[in-house]
């Protein structure tokens, strides 16, 4: 089944004066339980067909659909509402909020969904489990080594049940063993709860563990490769 | 968990919080002082006022207000003090004779208002006795004994037993000039008052004037200044031969003073508010512009715009709610302790008599100021705030996460 699906996506930038043309009419689909990647030299466009797809940019031209909603004609407001049912994300700079302990991060967009204190507790102790972190909870953000609050993100990524789980770079800021380590804890949630992730990277280690991987060249799909 | 955010926001950079709070915490207590020091200095002015001078209210015969004339006295002088003591919120009341004249000595002559007193009841009215800073006080007993300002004695270098005359003109128009023998030297808060006013016994005046038993002006004492009106009602109403004015009528100059230390009050209040106003301000743009990859963040994973704006305003009327109970604190603390020992302002003392205020000042502070104060505060916080979190939810989370 399909849950997204971007038809002819084209980005602009400076349209009214010297304009840059990120995108140049991509069309994308991705199922249920991927773990994609799409890679391509700087400047082809991946964060930014991320973004759109992700309900965080505006395309200039084309669709994407997620589950059935066209997302590019939601305004801010209803596209706020649509990421936090739809679309967890991860950052590459971790971007967890400093001022709350691994868990209260866990639990911030459950709570924005105005999830029930009980299921907040219960689902972001499960995730902080599921991501091998249950013994720091109760740590800040600054109290944690990179990787650590990376996967914490992970962690509040899927806190909100969302369709797919968006990650730009995820693992950019990470070294070897902790990139590794993120990437075996993905791909086990991908694998045993069929969560569909859709990253952008310059990694070969991640590339190395998508199952397919779309590559942008100059806003373009270049290819367009899956493993089996 | 939007206030928790908000609480551990504002303690994220504590130097700069603590900074903010200091200010509206200074703020907050100038005010208070700034507003008290003035309450005081109005309530000095206005009981000096009224207890040198004025008293709360004042019976004259309608034509002595307009000429200042002996001739327009009041009859039977002693039945009305009776008459007024008998009231039961009347403290004291006296009545006294006036004229106008000339004070002459070996050294000089002064233009001088002299008031023909009763001893005791004025004593009672404007503690006249003490007030003695040199000499004493009327000797029943003995006639034409005066008593003058402390002021007006160095200008006119007279001493304890010296003699002066006075001129001025009897009930017939005729110039009577008296002499009199100084019995002792009185001081008040007023410079002006002691340098124009003299006082003799009512009985020597009246002597000199050619009747008995008159009076000027009747001066009356309240237990408090809530029974003015009634009491002035009430005396309006049975005496309609006399004009019956309370102190503020008497001295529209206190009621001025009043008005313009309060504008005075409300303006410092308004450029202190403004301040801190920009204060906040500055404060809480720089906590949004550092922040901007984190609201960026969190309107990436759901915090709709509404909510950034509050968490921006909480953060702001938090930091007033810190600094307001330390503001008010202080404020209440120093109040107190003033008010209680005084703010001693001798080294102005000369200046501040001049305008009828004592050289000690007891700052006073009505309760509604801290409502008043608060609510004050609280506005100023949520005004400072309102361009900070405008700017917060104008970001769009894509732009704000590129930023570094």
């Amino acid at each position: 089944m399909n849950i997204i699906e971007a038809t002819g996506i084209e980005k602009v930038y400076n349209p009214n004066k010297i304009a840059v043309h990120a995108l140049n009419g991509v069309d994308l689909t991705i199922e249920q339980g991927e773990f994609t990647a799409i890679v391509g030299p700087s400047g082809s466009g991946k964060t930014t067909l991320l973004n759109i797809i992700g309900g965080l940019d505006h395309p200039t031209a084309g669709s994407v659909k997620v589950e059935g909603t066209d997302i590019s004609t939601l305004n801010d407001n209803q596209l706020i509402d649509f990421r936090k049912e739809h679309i967890g994300f991860v950052f590459q700079a971790y971007n967890l909020i400093p001022v709350l302990t691994a868990k209260e991060n866990v639990e911030f967009v459950m709570l924005l969904q105005k999830r029930s204190q009980q299921e907040r507790e219960t689902r972001s102790m499960e995730l902080l489990r599921a991501v091998g972190l249950e013994d720091q909870v109760n740590k800040r953000p600054s109290q944690l080594s990179g990787g650590q609050q990376q996967r914490v993100a992970v962690a509040r990524a899927l806190a909100p049940k969302p369709t797919f789980v968006m990650a730009d770079e995820p693992t950019a800021n990470l070294d070897s063993k902790s990139t590794a380590n993120l990437l075996d804890i993905m791909a086990r949630l991908n694998k045993e709860e069929n969560i569909t992730f859709l990253f952008s990277t310059h990694d070969q280690r991640v590339i190395d563990r998508a199952r397919r991987v779309v590559t942008l060249v100059d806003g373009r799909i270049e290819t367009d490769e899956t493993k089996f | 968990m939007i206030f928790k955010i908000a609480w551990r926001n504002i303690w994220r950079s504590r130097t700069r919080s603590i900074v903010v709070i200091l200010a509206v915490m200074i703020g907050i207590w100038a005010v208070i002082f700034m507003l008290s020091f003035s309450n005081g200095m109005i309530e000095s002015y206005i009981d000096n006022a009224i207890e040198n001078q004025i008293s709360h209210i004042q019976l004259h015969n309608p034509d002595f207000k307009k000429d200042q004339e002996s001739q327009y006295f009041i009859e039977n002088a002693s039945g009305l003090e009776d008459d007024l003591r008998s009231q039961v919120e009347v403290e004291s009341a006296t009545v006294r004779s006036l004229a106008t004249g000339m004070l002459t000595t070996s050294k000089g002559q002064r233009g001088v208002q002299i008031r023909g007193v009763q001893p005791t009841s004025e004593a009672s009215v404007t503690k006249l006795d003490q007030k003695l800073v040199e000499g004493e006080y009327f000797d029943p007993e003995t006639d034409n004994r005066i008593l003058v300002g402390k002021s007006l004695s160095e200008e006119l270098n007279l001493k304890i037993r010296s003699k002066v005359v006075l001129a001025f003109q009897s009930l017939d128009g005729e110039i009577i000039y008296a002499a009199f023998r100084v019995i002792g030297m009185y001081e008040t808060d007023n410079n002006a008052y002691d340098e124009s006013n003299v006082f003799v016994t009512q009985q020597d005046l009246n002597r000199l004037l050619g009747k008995e038993n008159i009076g000027h002006e009747a001066a009356i004492l309240l237990h408090s200044l809530d029974e003015i009106d009634p009491v002035q009602s009430r005396l309006t109403e049975s005496r309609p031969d006399l004009l019956v004015e309370n102190y503020a009528e008497i001295s529209p100059e206190i009621e001025l003073f009043n008005t313009q230390m309060q504008m005075s009050s409300t303006i410092i209040i308004v450029i202190v508010m403004l301040a801190l106003i920009f204060g906040i301000i500055n404060t809480m743009l720089m906590a949004v512009l550092e922040r901007y990859k984190e609201l960026g963040m969190l309107m990436a994973v759901g915090m709709n715009k509404v909510r950034v704006f509050f968490m921006i305003v909480l953060e702001t009327l938090m930091l007033g709610l810190i600094a307001l109970p330390l503001g008010m604190g202080l404020g209440y603390g120093t109040v107190s302790y003033l008010s209680k020992y005084g703010l001693d302002l001798s080294t102005y003392s000369e200046g501040m008599q001049e305008f009828g205020m004592s050289e000690i000042v007891y700052p006073t502070v009505n309760s509604g100021l801290y409502i008043q104060l608060g609510l004050a505060v609280l506005i100023t916080a949520l005004l400072g705030s309102i361009y900070p979190a405008f700017k917060a939810i104008r970001l769009r989370p894509v732009e704000a996460m590129r930023k570094v």
